[in-house]
C-alpha cells in the first residue's frame, strides 16, 4: 500500500457507495437491457402506434398513410359495440371463474395439507398435472370432448335422452372456464399449498390443544395466514382472464359461430391486426392493458385495507 | 411499511399492465426482422439476380428449371410459410423494412390486399404482352384497376365431389342443378338421416358459390368500390344454402375438420362442391373413401347457362421495391407458361394451370385411383371454361371474410341466418373503407 492511499477507515462513505452503486448497475444491467428491450419498448412503440390512424386514398390502391389522430382509434374502440362486449364477456367470465378456481384450489390445499392426508406426494402431482399440458394441447383435447359430433360425454349421456350443448351460445363461455380452472386450480393449489406449509407449527399445536376442531383451524388459522398467497395468485388469475386467448381460439373452429373473432379483447385486437389495422390493435391493446392495471391495483387494494390497521 | 406496500402496488399494477400488453405487444406491428434482405440490384453486363419467396412444392424446380434456361436472370428460391401462416406478414412486413424480395406467392383473393397495402409493384408495361396467354378470369385476378401486379400461375375451378357408391346405392341420379341437388339431399336424408348432403363453407369457399352465381362481392367503378356482399344475387345463393340448413341436410362437421374428413370418408357426408385442388385434400385425408368418390360438373342455377366458380388460385407478385421489374415478370411469366415445369407442378402441388396452352398437358390426362379410375381433370378442363370473369376481390379482404365467417359459423350451426351474415359483412366492409378515406360508391 503506498503512501498516501487512504487506508480502509478514511475512504470516504461516498466512494463506498459510489463503488456499491456501479456494482448494483452491472448486475442489473442485463435485467434492465431485457426490461427496456423486450418490455418498455413494445409498449411504448404500441402506445405510438395507438395515436395515429390509417388514411387512404381513392381506390386505396397505393400505401396507406399514417395521420396523426390521437384520439380517434381509442374513441372508436369505446363506441365499438363489438369491443365492449368482450371486455363485458372477459369480465363476467373472470368474476365468476377466478373464485371457483380459488375456492377449488385452496379447498384441495388445505386437504393435501391435512395431517390425516395420505400420499400427500401423489396427490400434489396429479392435481398440478394439467398445468403441465399446454394450453393449446389441452383446448385441443376439451374441443374434442366438446364437439357437437364426436363428444364421448354425450355420447354416453345419449341413452338417458340427454345433450349437454357445450358450445351453446349460453354455455360456451362456461365450457372456457371449465379448461381454464382445469387447467390452472393445480398450479394455484402449489402455491397455496407452499404458504400453508410455512405456518409455524406451535401456532397449529397450540391450536388444537386449545380444542379447535380441523375445520376451525382451517377457517381461522390456516387462511387467514395464507391470505399473501391468495392475493397473489388472485392478481395473477386476474392478468390471466385478461389475456384469455388459446381455449376460445381452438374452440371457436368447432363452435358453430358461438365464439366470434371478437370472443374476447386480445382476440379482437388479433382480428383488428389481421385486417392491418395495426394502431386500432393498438389502441385496444393499450385500452386492455389500462383496465387490467387499474382491476388489479383496486382489488389489491381492498385486500389489503384489513392489514393496514 | 406504508412505502413498502404502496410500492408493492404500483409494481403488480405496472405488472399488469405490462403483461396484457406484452400479450399483444408482438401483434401491434412491430416490423419482424424477416430474413435474408432482397438482393441489390445487378450490376452492368452481369445477370440480374432477383429472390422468390413461395411455398408450393415444386418451385423450387421450377426455378432451377428457370436459371438452366438462360444467363439474363438469376433466380434464388426461398421457401417461406404458407401465406395465411405468416407468409404474408412476412411479405408485408418486409415491404415496410424496405427489404422484400422481388416476388412473392400470393393467392388471388389476397393479392388486391397486397395493393391496397401498397405493396406490389405494377408491371403491366411488361406483362401486358402476354395476356393472351392466359385464361381471361385468371389475368383478371392479378389485375386491379389497370395495373397488372404478377402473373397468374394456377386457378381453382369448381366442380362437384360426390360419393357415387352412396348416390347409386339409393338409386338417386347426380343432381345437374341446384334444384336437383335439393332433392338429392331429402332423398339421400329420407333413405338414412344421417346423410347430409354436405357441410358448411366458410369465406373462400362461400366465395365460390357466389362467384358461380354471378354474385359478386366487389367492383371498381371509375374512382370507387363498389361493395355488395349483401346483394340480391347473394342473398339468393345465401337463402338457398339456409334452406339446406333448415331442413337438416347439412353436416355440422366444419371443413377440413377431423370430424369433417372422417364424415367424407365413412358416407355421411354426400357431396363437397369445391376447386380443383381439394381432390388432393380429399385423397390425403379422407383415404377412407377411396374408390367411392367421383367428380362431376357443379350443380347449375340455370342449365342453359351454365356458370362456374372459382376457389382459390395464386400468382407470382411482384413486391414492392423490386428493383428489376422486368427480371421479375420475365420468370413469373415462365413459372406460369413454361410447360416441362408445370408438368412437376401439376405432380407435385396438384395445381391446374392458368396458361391456356397447358391446359393440354399430359399429366391432366392420368386416371385416378382414389376416383375410380376417373379421369378427374377431364371435368375441370370443360368447367375451367365456364368460369364468371368479372370477379374482383376488395381492399381488405381479412377483415371481409373474418366479419362474414362470425355470421356464416352461426347460420350454418342454426344459430343465425347466413343472410345476416352477408349484410354484417357488408357493413364492416363499407364502415372500414369509409374510416380510411377509400371511395365507396353507394
Amino acid at each position: 500500500m503506498s503512501v498516501g492511499t487512504p487506508t480502509r477507515s478514511t475512504i470516504p462513505k461516498t466512494r463506498t457507495s459510489g463503488r456499491q452503486a456501479r456494482t448494483a448497475a452491472l448486475l442489473l444491467a442485463p435485467f434492465a437491457v431485457i426490461f427496456l428491450g423486450m418490455y418498455l419498448a413494445p409498449l411504448c412503440f404500441a402506445v405510438y402506434r395507438s395515436l395515429f390512424v390509417l388514411k387512404r386514398d381513392g381506390l386505396g390502391l397505393t400505401a396507406p398513410t399514417l395521420v396523426f389522430d390521437p384520439f380517434t382509434n381509442y374513441l372508436k374502440a369505446f363506441t365499438d359495440p363489438v369491443f365492449i362486449e368482450s371486455l363485458g364477456r372477459v369480465l363476467l367470465f373472470g368474476v365468476v371463474q377466478v373464485p371457483v378456481m380459488l375456492a377449488l384450489a385452496t379447498g384441495l390445499a388445505l386437504l393435501i395439507d391435512s395431517r390425516s392426508a395420505r400420499a400427500k406426494g401423489f396427490f400434489r402431482l396429479t392435481s398440478f398435472l394439467p398445468y403441465a399440458v399446454p394450453g393449446v394441447i389441452a383446448a385441443l383435447m376439451w374441443s374434442f370432448l366438446y364437439s357437437g359430433t364426436s363428444s364421448p360425454i354425450n355420447a354416453l349421456l345419449a341413452p338417458l335422452g340427454i345433450e349437454i350443448p357445450f358450445l351453446g351460445q349460453d354455455m360456451v363461455l362456461w365450457s372456457v372456464a371449465n379448461i381454464v380452472t382445469w387447467g390452472w386450480t393445480g398450479y394455484n393449489m402449489i402455491i397455496i399449498y407452499a404458504a400453508l406449509q410455512s405456518i409455524p407449527g406451535e401456532i397449529l399445536e397450540a391450536a388444537k390443544i386449545d380444542g379447535a376442531s380441523a375445520w376451525n383451524i382451517a377457517w381461522n388459522i390456516k387462511i387467514p395466514m395464507v391470505r399473501p398467497a391468495l392475493i397473489l395468485t388472485a392478481v395473477f388469475s386476474i392478468i390471466g382472464t385478461a389475456q384469455l386467448y388459446n381455449e376460445p381460439k381452438v374452440l371457436q373452429s368447432v363452435s358453430g359461430g358461438s365464439i366470434d373473432s371478437a370472443f374476447t379483447p386480445i382476440m379482437a385486437a388479433q382480428a383488428a391486426t389481421a385486417a392491418q389495422n395495426y394502431p386500432y390493435a393498438a389502441a385496444t391493446s393499450v385500452i386492455l392493458a389500462v383496465l387490467v392495471g387499474i382491476l388489479s391495483i383496486t382489488f389489491f387494494k381492498i385486500t389489503n385495507r384489513g392489514s393496514d390497521a | 411499511m406504508k412505502s413498502l406496500k404502496r410500492w408493492g402496488i404500483t409494481t403488480v399494477g405496472a405488472l399488469a399492465a405490462t403483461l396484457a400488453l406484452t400479450a399483444c405487444g408482438g401483434a401491434s406491428g412491430a416490423p419482424v426482422e424477416t430474413g435474408t434482405p432482397a438482393p441489390s440490384s445487378s450490376e452492368a453486363a452481369a445477370p440480374a439476380e432477383l429472390t422468390f419467396w413461395g411455398w408450393a412444392p415444386g418451385y423450387a424446380d421450377s426455378v432451377k428449371a428457370f436459371n438452366a434456361s438462360q444467363s439474363d436472370v438469376v433466380v434464388k428460391y426461398e421457401e417461406i410459410q404458407p401465406g395465411s401462416r405468416g407468409g404474408y406478414e412476412k411479405m408485408l412486413n418486409a415491404v415496410q423494412a424496405g427489404n422484400a424480395a422481388c416476388l412473392g406467392q400470393v393467392g388471388y383473393e389476397t393479392l388486391t390486399s397486397f395493393a391496397a397495402q401498397g405493396a406490389l409493384e405494377d408491371v403491366s408495361q411488361y406483362a401486358n404482352a402476354n395476356q393472351g396467354e392466359y385464361v381471361e378470369f385468371a389475368w383478371n385476378s392479378v389485375k386491379v384497376g389497370d395495373k397488372v401486379f404478377g402473373a397468374p400461375v394456377d386457378t381453382g375451378p369448381m366442380a362437384m365431389y360426390y360419393n357415387k357408391e352412396l348416390f347409386e346405392k339409393h338409386n338417386i341420379e347426380v343432381p345437374a342443378t341446384w334444384d336437383e341437388y335439393k332433392t338429392a339431399a331429402e332423398k339421400l336424408k329420407a333413405a338414412n338421416p344421417k346423410i347430409k348432403i354436405s357441410s358448411p363453407y366458410a369465406n373462400y369457399d362461400y366465395a365460390g358459390m357466389s362467384w358461380q352465381a354471378g354474385a359478386l362481392w366487389f367492383g371498381i367503378e371509375g374512382d370507387s368500390w363498389k361493395v355488395s356482399v349483401d346483394s340480391d344475387e347473394n342473398k339468393k345463393v345465401a337463402e338457398y344454402w339456409q334452406s339446406l340448413v333448415d331442413a337438416g341436410t347439412i353436416s355440422k362437421a366444419p371443413m377440413y375438420d377431423p370430424a369433417w374428413f372422417k364424415g367424407l370418408g365413412d358416407g355421411s357426408i354426400a357431396t363437397l362442391v369445391g376447386a380443383v385442388w381439394q381432390a388432393g385434400v380429399i385423397k390425403g385425408d379422407a383415404a377412407d373413401g377411396a374408390g367411392k368418390w367421383a367428380v362431376a360438373p357443379m350443380p347449375q342455377w340455370d342449365a342453359a347457362n351454365p356458370s362456374v366458380g372459382n376457389v382459390g388460385g395464386s400468382a407470382t407478385a411482384v413486391l414492392k421495391g423490386c428493383e428489376t421489374p422486368e427480371a421479375a415478370w420475365k420468370f413469373a411469366n415462365f413459372l406460369s407458361t413454361d410447360a416441362d415445369s408445370y408438368g412437376n407442378l401439376i405432380d407435385k402441388a396438384a395445381l391446374y394451370p392458368a396458361a391456356k396452352a397447358l391446359l393440354d398437358l399430359p399429366q391432366l390426362t392420368k386416371e385416378d385411383k382414389y376416383f375410380s379410375g376417373q379421369k378427374i381433370f377431364d371435368v375441370f378442363k370443360e368447367e375451367a371454361l365456364k368460369v364468371n370473369t368479372d370477379w374482383t376481390w376488395g381492399p381488405n379482404m381479412p377483415l371481409t371474410t373474418t366479419k362474414l365467417d362470425d355470421g356464416l359459423n352461426k347460420g350454418w350451426a342454426g344459430n343465425g341466418k347466413l343472410v345476416d351474415a352477408l349484410v354484417e359483412a357488408n357493413t364492416a366492409t363499407v364502415e372500414n373503407m369509409k374510416s380510411q378515406g377509400i371511395n365507396v360508391a353507394d
